[in-house]
């Protein structure tokens, strides 16, 4: 079985339509198993329910930010081995090295076409 | 749309426009003084996120600009820039260019580079953002090693379901401060086989403390690969005791063997280290609600975090989201402001119309259930009856939360009206201001839609016409920058829209000129200030000396009232020489339910809206009066008010000779003026489904719409005060050698 099969990845991004941009691509990539969050929190309260190997998140969201979201995840116990991808619109040094003090895995720059977030996924995972 | 991309570009413009609302509401709020900056915050993002949404669908053009913006806004949001009056009022401005890119790019349709790059230029003149080179960013993606063991054995993902398997970790430690223990229960299918059940075992646990339970499905296969025999479920618990590990163990003894079984104490740890209200595990519901005082954590180390972050509830109830400060020293936003987000669902208008419609047929059925039910003859304490009692109670529930779903805040539409505003100001060399008032009331859909044009066309109305110049506001003693106020309310079961200005106000004696030279009224007509006023509605009517390119474009104020009569609402005006001019719109709050009295007319069943209706009363000798052979007021209370035979004027038959012992309804008008109509009889009081005749009839004077009834007939629906204003129109510019004739 591919790992495309396997792998579990949840999208959290305040916009609907970048949810559904980025649930659309993985659908192509074949990766089914695909749940959303449209914030930081309803993203940790889905985890705690239904863990994934994959967050693939947004920087700029109202409230939590990716990072913080990052930060969240990375002090709790079970989530912390979470495989983690922020999307940035404005990729700042600042943000990118802060991310990799917290232990992001990868990052992608907007705007991305499908290849590019394959890409950025099997760089974490794996070839999916 | 079958197409996953049409539908997802299609969400996306229906996205741009909720942005573009609250980016339009930060810039007010910014303009109001507000420096908050999580207010810089929302209007950044917003254009931010259509910025990035763009740029995934590669509408260039708007990337482009909004990118130009979200820099300019960045400055502001770091406190390079402060922005004055002037630079909301650009801000502003490129909000509204934005929108137009939106809207061009959803239309495929383009935005002249004229309007843009004027802006952009005067953009980049005043904040002065320089683009920042590209940074060349080195970051090595850490690779995450996912060990799903051999496919063929492990169809399942073994190493999720071990995800929240608890290590003896501090930071594991689900719940802050107390003592107790986490416990990870995996029964093994000998467990079940031998008859025990893990409920009984997680009750017991409870009385030994506050119990949390959490189920692990992960392990659940598919339910053609169920085997109903084995245990799929495994469950951590956290239990609050001031009890043994002993203690805890006794409870699992009759199992032991019989399942994994691991207790780890959690008093190990200092309390209140969790950053972040995460509980280690899932919850089910638990089984007594869990007692975790909100706290505000410690970072284990804070170099690390970016910032701080608050605890505020436990993870089972988490609320729409909170705003975190963002910086660790500013206070958290008190919860019930705008910026939180309300978990919605976007459902297509057609579906919700089509409920509406079945809610509708719904009610017309249960009137016609209930009239074949008194028919019947059944006593009113039957249990048919009593139970066709709450059937009524429960469809109009039902039909009230129907048509809230359909209700807005009428917010979009005064947004839109700000820019209508600004543009027209700019275009006419007046500095004018929109106050707006009762933005969050709410209004059906379809009225918002349809009030767009007619209120358009009354601000610009008031920016052009109504206001002076700032010449002669100085002049007047005004302040140079007119005043045009927007609000919006509930009230006696109508929404009520005002447009008022504080300019010169009604130039009677003008439009009195104008109106007997346009032929529309005799030379020597008495007219009083308030007939002035309403000369504005007559068609063809306009008043500006020069026809200025904004207003009075062959659209008069004609038009602005039939706009309004098509959705069932009335248009008033008042204006004080010299203090300025108020149009107020009532509308009725639904378009599809009215409440009705039903009355009986010339053997015709009409329909006379109950709010319209101040009271009956059967008249006597007395009470009737005639002014003439077709004329008659009613005295009531020492006033008179016009008398209408409805069945003469709705032409089922001549007019009566006399009224006394007649039944008449007391109609308050908009205006507040009162009027009579006589019927025949009334026969019920009862809420009735509107059903539009415009689509078959066109419109028909005096009549509103027609419905229904229980019965099956169908009725009509009068508007009574367009019924008054006809007759009254008629009696009063019928030349009386007609009327004799007639």
């Amino acid at each position: 079985m591919a790992l495309r099969d396997q792998l579990r990845v949840m999208v959290v991004d305040d916009m609907s339509t970048s949810r559904g941009l980025i649930a659309n691509a993985l659908d192509s990539f074949g990766i089914r198993n695909v749940a959303s969050a449209a914030d930081g929190p309803s993203a940790l309260q889905k985890l705690a329910t239904s863990p994934v190997h994959l967050v693939i998140s947004d920087y700029n969201m109202p409230g939590m930010d990716g990072l913080q979201l990052l930060h969240a995840l990375r002090t709790n116990g079970p989530t912390r081995g979470i495989g983690f991808l922020l999307i940035t619109g404005r990729a700042d040094r600042e943000i990118i090295d802060m991310g990799k003090r917290l232990g992001m895995n990868n990052f992608l720059k907007k705007p991305f076409d499908p290849a590019g977030l394959r890409a950025a996924i099997e760089a974490i995972v794996g070839k999916l | 749309m079958s197409d996953p991309m049409a539908e997802i570009r299609a969400s996306f413009f229906i996205e741009c426009e909720e942005l573009l609302e609250s980016l339009q509401d930060g810039l007010q709020t910014m303009d109001d003084g507000d420096t908050d900056p999580e207010t810089i915050n929302i209007v950044f993002r917003a254009v931010h996120s259509i910025k990035g949404g763009a740029g995934a669908f590669g509408l260039d053009n708007l990337v482009h600009f909004a990118h130009r913006l979200e820099s300019a806004m960045d400055e502001v949001r770091t406190g390079r820039f402060h922005p004055d009056g002037e630079a909301i009022r650009l801000f502003f401005t490129c909000a509204d260019v934005l929108g137009d890119l939106v809207r061009a790019a959803r239309d495929d349709d383009t935005v002249s580079s004229d309007v843009t790059d004027p802006v952009l230029e005067k953009l980049e003149k005043l904040v002065g953002v320089e683009e920042e080179a590209e940074e060349d960013l080195d970051f090595t993606p850490t690779t995450l090693s996912l060990d799903f063991g051999d496919d063929m054995a492990l169809p399942t993902l073994p190493d999720l379901s071990a995800l929240p398997t608890p290590e003896p970790d501090p930071a594991d430690a689900p719940l802050p401060g107390g003592k107790g223990f986490t416990i990870f229960f995996k029964p093994d299918p000998a467990l079940y086989l031998s008859g025990n059940e893990p409920l009984y075992l997680f009750r017991t646990l409870r009385d030994l403390g506050d119990l949390t339970v959490t189920c692990h499905t992960t392990a659940l296969p598919t339910l053609d690969q169920i085997d109903a025999a084995t245990g799929h479920l495994s469950w951590t618990l956290t239990v609050h005791t001031e009890e043994s590990e002993q203690a805890v163990r006794e409870v699992f003894e009759f199992v032991d063997g019989l399942c994994q079984l691991d207790i780890t104490p959690f008093a190990t740890v200092p309390s209140a280290t969790l950053p972040f209200p995460l509980t280690a595990t899932p919850f089910l519901p638990p089984l007594s609600p869990p007692e975790q005082p909100a706290s505000t954590a410690m970072l284990p180390d804070p170099t690390t975090v970016p910032e701080t972050l608050v605890a505020k509830d436990t993870a089972v109830r988490v609320k729409p989201v909170e705003t975190p400060p963002s910086e660790s020293s500013a206070p958290a936003k008190p919860s019930g402001t705008p910026t939180q987000p309300h978990a919605t669902v976007r459902v297509d208008l057609e579906r919700i119309d089509r409920l509406v419609n079945l809610v509708g047929e719904l009610v017309i059925n249960q009137a016609m259930l209930s009239q074949s039910v008194t028919e019947a003859g059944l006593p009113p304490n039957s249990p048919i009856s009593t139970g066709l009692e709450e059937f009524l109670q429960l469809t109009r529930d039902i039909q009230e939360s129907v048509m809230m779903i359909r209700a807005q805040p009428i917010k979009s539409l005064f947004q839109r009206m700000g820019r209508i505003v600004r543009e027209s100001s700019a275009s006419v060399g007046k500095e004018v201001r929109l106050h707006t008032d009762g933005e969050n009331t709410e209004v059906d859909k379809t009225v918002i839609e349809r009030l767009a044009d007619p209120l358009t066309h009354m601000i610009r109305n008031a920016v052009d016409h109504g206001l002076e110049s700032p010449d002669k506001r100085l002049a007047a003693g005004k302040p140079r920058e007119g005043h045009v106020t927007l609000t919006a309310q509930h009230r006696s079961g109508r929404i009520v829209i005002e447009v008022s200005d504080d300019g010169a106000g009604i130039n009677r004696e003008r439009v009195r000129a104008k109106a007997i030279e346009k032929g529309l009224i005799p030379t020597d007509a008495q007219l009083t200030d308030g007939d002035i006023d309403n000369l504005l509605f007559l068609p063809g009517f306009s008043t500006a000396q020069e026809i200025s390119n904004l207003s009075g474009r062959g659209v008069g104020m004609d038009v602005v009232k039939s706009s309004i009569q098509a959705l069932g609402g009335r248009i008033a005006i008042t204006s004080q020489e010299g203090k300025g001019t108020t149009f107020s719109i009532s509308l009725p709050l639904t378009l599809a339910v009215l409440d009705g009295m039903i009355v009986r007319v010339a053997n015709e069943t009409l329909v006379v809206p109950l709010n319209a209706i101040l009271e009956t009363l059967t008249l006597t000798q007395d009470d009737v009066k005639a002014l003439g052979p077709q004329a008659h007021v009613v005295q009531i209370r020492g006033g008179f008010v016009p008398l209408f035979d409805l069945g003469a004027e709705l032409g089922y038959r001549p007019p009566q000779e006399s009224y006394v012992g007649g039944i008449v309804l007391l109609i308050g008008q908009e205006d507040g003026n009162r009027a009579a109509l006589a019927v025949d009889g009334i026969e019920d009081q009862r809420q009735v489904v509107i059903k539009g005749l415009e689509g078959s009839y066109g419109p028909v004077p005096g009549i509103a719409a027609a419905t229904i009834l229980g019965d099956g007939q169908i009725a009509l629906i009068l508007d009574p005060t367009d019924l008054v204003s006809q007759a009254s129109g008629r009696t009063r510019s019928r030349p009386p050698q007609h009327a004799l004739a007639g």
